[in-house]
């Protein structure tokens, strides 16, 4: 019996949608992005003047660290807590997701204000109290892509096996669950990533100084500027984030090899 | 032995006068956080020198074409060689005070410049301080201890795209069919202090009072149904993409509003309406009496409320080996840079009486015999409340 | 010996050590998260004159700008969590069946840097495509349809919500994914094999597995749509009144409001509202959970 494969249809009219909804707008804006001296013809003077500006470097230096550390500590918390969450920890879930989707629903602008108000002096003179905060905003999604991944795979299943055969819990979660669960943890770490490469309002709320706090202050006089800070961003992110995941794919092939 | 002896007195006797030196310094050392006026602050020379010392200054939510800040920060920092540092230039009246109240010690800004009730309702929170100029500041808007006191304000000016067919001329004007899809406004008037103002410019062109802005709220009412007022927010961005063409905005947001505007391919003309001329109540400058640089605080105080002509940021050359006081009457003082700036400063009238004033620039001179009205404080609270209640169904579609 | 041994080791292990193994995350949120939001709430319960009081809630409960300000709230974000969903369903879909290898993970970067988009970069990209002289308005309009001829424009709730589309979608993409990637071929082959249709094998067994994380991902979208304010914020004036910004507004605003704390209040009432709806969503969840892989 052939079927009527749906393929094509559906990869037409997804790639549809995605033009209008997604290419369209991010072109609508590269347009102005293009815009030379003056608005006149077209040039790269805004980005050029956007990667000459005074800050930009350091600016950008520190939101990337600041990125890496969050993203770091997120999965260094999260991955076990989620992890014994699933596996014995069953009772505390509902709690645990309540806590998860919190961040989402405070206004970030009051968690700033919070912060501003609830954290001690000697937290709040380093920009390092910023990963933190970022680690919470990505809470949410965090929660979401492991918990929906750990489903997906007979966790008890895998432990049970694995400690039976004499594996700690460490060598557990990093060799076996790990693997078994890189599509939330890349998502995990990615939206983690994205979020503090772009977190404003704390940022901006408790005076410190990162890339997006950076690209306002810089573009106040500069409109085409500012546009081409905007797709920059965008399109840097997506870069950069690209290579993390095809980086780290082949890492995984090459000790999968190995093993 | 006797050797030892002498040379022990010898040290004694110079620790001694060493420590009487120090004591006698000690007791003329000045307290920059707590002198309140430049006489007890030890004179300009003094202060300046205090000033360089902290090299630093710590300015907030100050955009660099607001008012021609960015001149008055390039030229102080050129003229005493101090560092000035913007917290977050976009920000808001209650984001400073809010900082005042909450950040570190190295954080907290030296001087803010915010809303008249942000200043007077936060009086408790500043260190008394009176210029040079006090007595040309207008009684009605400092507070007498000298913890806060008016620094300038604007007057609400319509903002447009030259490009388009007709120029406008007053609010009245903008109801014409020519207009329209073409107004919008910078902000929701019941939250948005400027929007609020324009909300009160045009109560006042339709023949409203300041105790009651309905007619103006029927103006924007009219303007939305008519096709006119488009919910689009007045935004560089926005701006830029088309989707206004005609918005209202004060006047110090004149000049730099059109040099950005020109960077970006736009032109870019301001002008004060000539059937409504409202002033705004000025802001409130005032010392944070925890700023960490106070002599530097007082010093940028002293520069903004000075009403010399002078060298600017670009006509400026060295100043080094030059005294303090010899630096400061070199420079244009603040007052005169603001007016460059397309305000209103709060020694404007002492000084057209005295002369030393600049002239404003082309375009922003407010039309001779106009009648200048300013909401009060209380106006404005109740022109809010109506707005509240109305503003939803204007913007709503 | 030995056996009794590994029998008690088993045991051991087995009996639940109960919450230490989840303090770390208890005390860090507890920290940084419990800690600012009972500061907020505490605030919230001052008054002008550091007084204890309700008064900042007031407002809030009788009808007024800021309980329509929570309709529009809610409005948008089920609106805009339901479109999300679906479509990002969709396209999670097409993409876990049809997009392998290199291409995945270039989705996946893309997926994660839309989905934090919003605000003014947003707000411009749409006005540029969509706006009065926008790229696609004008293309259209050579076509000879001005769609700015009737009701429609970028600035309104209608426009909102489309441009909410742009972050709402791959958010449900970059979370729902890992849900499809987990139903095996196996089951499909299973199932046919058992002699199911197309259409059994997704109403019996697919939909079912997917249900949770789909009623997960859903609350997700919902509670970003609920507190996201910068895009509208950056479109409009007041045509999309939303909480938080007017949370924004009155505690980073340059308009004092008679209650200084009613920011405050507005915030809590928005985690109150939220976790109601989160009650619904544990409901939901449980009902669903039957198939969960154990």
């Amino acid at each position: 019996m052939k079927r009527f494969s749906l393929k094509w249809p559906l990869i037409a009219i997804s790639s549809t949608l995605a033009f209008f909804l997604f290419v369209v707008p991010l072109y609508g804006a590269a347009t102005y992005s293009f815009k030379g001296n003056g608005g006149k013809g077209h040039s790269l003077v805004n980005y050029q003047w956007l990667i000459h500006a005074d800050g930009f470097y350091p600016s950008l230096l520190t939101s990337l660290k600041l990125a890496v550390l969050a993203g770091a500590l997120n999965l260094l918390l999260m991955v076990p807590t989620m992890v014994y969450l699933n596996l014995k920890g069953q009772k505390f879930k509902p709690l645990v997701d309540f806590l998860c989707i919190l961040p989402l629903i405070i206004p970030v602008v009051s968690l700033a204000i919070g912060a501003q108000v609830a954290m001690p002096e000697f937290l709040q003179n380093t920009e390092y109290e910023l990963v933190f905060f970022f680690v919470i905003i990505a809470l949410p999604y965090t929660y979401r892509a492991l918990d929906t991944s750990l489903q997906t795979v007979a966790l008890k299943t895998l432990v049970e096996a694995s400690r039976s055969l004499g594996a700690s819990w460490t060598r557990t979660i990093i060799r076996v669950i790990v693997p078994a669960i890189r599509s939330g943890i890349t998502g995990a770490l990615f939206l983690t990533f994205a979020l503090s490469i772009g977190e404003y309002t704390i940022t901006s709320l408790l005076h410190w100084e990162t890339f997006p706090t950076w690209t306002v202050v810089a573009a106040q006089q500069n409109i085409l500027g500012a546009i081409a800070i905007s797709v920059f961003s965008f399109v840097g992110a997506i870069v950069l984030l690209t290579a993390i995941a095809l980086f780290s794919k082949k890492r995984v092939q090459q000790v999968e090899v190995e093993a | 032995m006797r050797k030892r002896l002498l040379t022990g007195v010898i040290a004694a006797t110079m620790a001694a006068a060493s420590m009487v030196a120090t004591t006698s310094a000690h007791a003329a050392a000045i307290d920059y956080s707590k002198c309140t006026d430049l006489k007890s602050c030890g004179g300009m020379d003094a202060l300046v020198k205090a000033a360089q010392k902290e090299g630093k200054l710590n300015v907030i939510t100050l955009p660099r074409d607001w008012a021609n800040y960015g001149e008055a920060m390039d030229l102080f920092s050129k003229a005493f060689g101090i560092k000035i540092t913007d917290d977050n230039p976009d920000g808001s009246s209650a984001y400073e005070i809010q900082t005042v109240k909450t950040a570190p010690a190295s954080k907290v800004p030296d001087a803010v410049d915010v809303g008249i009730t942000y200043g007077a309702d936060n009086s408790n929170l500043f260190s008394p301080y009176k210029v040079q100029n006090w007595n040309d500041i207008t009684s009605t808007y400092k507070d007498a201890s000298g913890r806060w006191y008016g620094d300038y304000a604007g007057v609400i000016a319509l903002s447009y795209d030259t490009s388009i067919a007709k120029a406008p001329k007053s609010f009245n004007d903008l109801k014409d069919p020519a207009f329209k899809n073409m107004v919008a406004i910078g902000g929701d008037p019941s939250a948005a202090q400027e929007s609020l103002m324009s909300v009160f410019a045009a109560n006042l062109a339709n023949g409203g009072t300041t105790s009651d802005v309905q007619k103006g709220i029927d103006y924007f009412s009219a303007m939305k149904a008519s096709g006119n007022f488009v919910t689009a927010l007045a935004s560089g961005q926005n701006f830029l993409a088309g989707a206004y063409k005609v918005s209202f905005s004060w006047s110090f947001n004149g000049p730099g509003a059109v040099a950005t505007a020109a960077k970006a391919g736009k032109t870019v003309k301001y002008v004060i309406p000539s059937d409504a001329v409202i002033k705004g109540t000025p802001y409130i400058m005032a010392i944070p009496f925890n700023a960490p640089h106070p002599a530097a605080a007082r010093l940028w105080t002293e520069f903004l409320y000075s009403e010399n002509k002078g060298k600017s940021s670009t006509t400026l050359g060295s100043t080094k080996g030059m005294t303090g006081s010899k630096i400061f009457a070199a420079i244009n003082g603040g007052q005169n840079i603001w007016i460059a700036g397309g305000a209103l400063p709060i020694e404007y009238d002492a000084m057209v009486a005295k002369g030393t004033n600049a002239t404003a620039p082309a375009g922003y001179e407010i039309p001779a015999g106009a009648k200048i009205v300013t909401p009060s404080p209380a106006d404005q609270d109740a022109a809010k409340a109506l707005l509240k209640t109305q503003w939803p169904a204007i913007a709503g579609n | 010996m030995e056996v009794v041994k590994a029998h008690s080791r088993v045991r051991s292990s087995g009996r639940g050590t109960g919450v230490l193994p989840l303090l770390p995350f208890f005390i860090f949120t507890g920290f940084f998260l419990i800690w600012p939001v009972i500061a907020v709430t505490l605030r919230s319960l001052h008054g002008n004159k550091n007084e204890w009081t309700l008064a900042n809630y007031r407002p809030i409960l009788k009808a007024g700008p800021y309980l329509h300000a929570f309709e529009v709230s809610l409005k948008l974000s089920i609106i805009t969590a339901v479109i999300g969903s679906i479509l990002g369903a969709f396209f999670a879909y097409v993409i876990v069946k049809y997009a392998h290898g290199k291409f995945g993970a270039v989705i996946d970067s893309i997926s994660a840097v839309f989905a934090n988009s919003g605000g003014v970069p947003l707000a411009f990209m749409f006005v540029a495509a969509f706006g009065t002289e926008g790229v696609v308005t004008t293309v259209l309009k050579n076509l000879g349809w001005d769609i700015y001829a009737g009701h429609f424009t970028i600035f309104s709730f209608t426009g909102v919500v489309l441009v909410y589309s742009f972050f709402q979608i791959p958010l449900m993409v970059l979370v729902f994914k890992p849900a499809i990637a987990g139903l095996r071929n196996e089951w499909e082959e299973a199932s046919t094999n058992l002699g199911a249709s197309q259409l059994t094998y997704w109403r019996r067994v697919a939909i079912p597995i997917l249900t949770p994380s789909f009623i997960g991902a859903f609350f997700l979208l919902f509670a970003g749509g609920f507190s996201a304010y910068a895009t509208a914020r950056a479109l409009t004036v007041g045509t999309v009144p939303l909480v938080p910004i007017i949370i924004g507004t009155l505690v980073d605003g340059n308009v004092i409001s008679d209650q200084a704390n009613l920011g405050d209040a507005l915030a809590v009432g928005m985690i109150i509202v939220a976790t109601v709806a989160m009650t619904g969503y544990i409901w939901a969840q449980k009902r669903a959970a039957k198939w969960r892989a154990s």
